[in-house]
């Protein structure tokens, strides 16, 4: 028989707390080795941004695109001002999601995620009817020094749509490392 | 003037394939700091990359 051990310094007490719901109630550990829950896999960085005002991007020019207004910051690791990136202070694989729109007629057009300054992953729309493209993925963030931006590429220069339905930004923790 | 529309001007054999972002041999970016656009990358195989010079 395993025992439980209940370690730590910190203050008041620890509840455990059944459901409001009659029935027998089993809380399972892993069967590997391991730290069921940290702070940092409870909450995580999550943020979410969108442009709200419009970049010019040159012909066949991949350019930073600017979310300057973000619906959450939680653990403000967003930059919203100055450098558009997210620079998150936890560890781990990060979902990472956005989305570009073209401002006025049909391009091709390139979505990218840049890590640390250079190309990670990239969608590419190839010039039909579709004015946005996006693009998802995981990355794995140091929680230090690592930071993601998007760039995007337009097949003929013109406006982006800023919108928070169609050019958008967000990423989360998904896995603590 | 772009720097796209300058770089075609100064070569106009260039076709819009050679800025293909996936595929071409040339990529041109602007990180959104003031600064302008730039030649992040020039692997075109017979063209040699335009000095500043020329871009003026």
């Amino acid at each position: 028989m395993s025992s439980i051990v209940i370690q730590g310094d910190t203050s008041g007490s620890i509840t455990v707390e059944a459901p409001s719901v009659a029935g027998t109630h089993t809380l399972t550990l892993p069967k590997v080795t391991s730290t069921l829950a940290t702070t940092a896999d409870i909450s995580g960085p999550a943020f979410s941004a969108y442009q709200s005002s419009s970049q010019t991007l040159s012909t066949s020019t991949n350019t930073k695109i600017q979310y300057q207004t973000e619906r959450f910051d939680t653990n403000s690791n967003y930059d919203n001002v100055t450098n558009y990136r997210f620079t998150p202070t936890v560890e781990g694989y990060y979902q990472v999601n956005a989305s570009l729109g073209v401002g006025a007629s049909a391009t091709g057009v390139y979505t990218q995620i840049f890590k640390n300054g250079s190309l990670y992953e990239g969608s590419y729309d190839a010039g039909h009817s579709t004015i946005t493209s996006t693009i998802s993925s995981l990355v794995y963030l140091n929680g230090t020094t690592d930071y993601i931006e998007i760039y995007g590429n337009f097949g003929s220069g013109q406006v982006t749509a800023a919108s928070s339905s169609q050019t958008w930004f967000n990423a989360v923790l998904v896995r603590a490392a | 003037m772009t720097l796209y529309e300058k770089i075609k001007t100064l070569y106009p054999s260039l076709t819009e394939e050679d800025f293909v972002p996936t595929t071409g041999t040339i990529v041109l970016q602007n990180d959104s700091d003031g600064k302008g656009d730039y030649i992040r990358k020039w692997n075109h195989p017979t063209l040699a990359k335009p000095t500043d010079e020329e871009l003026s």
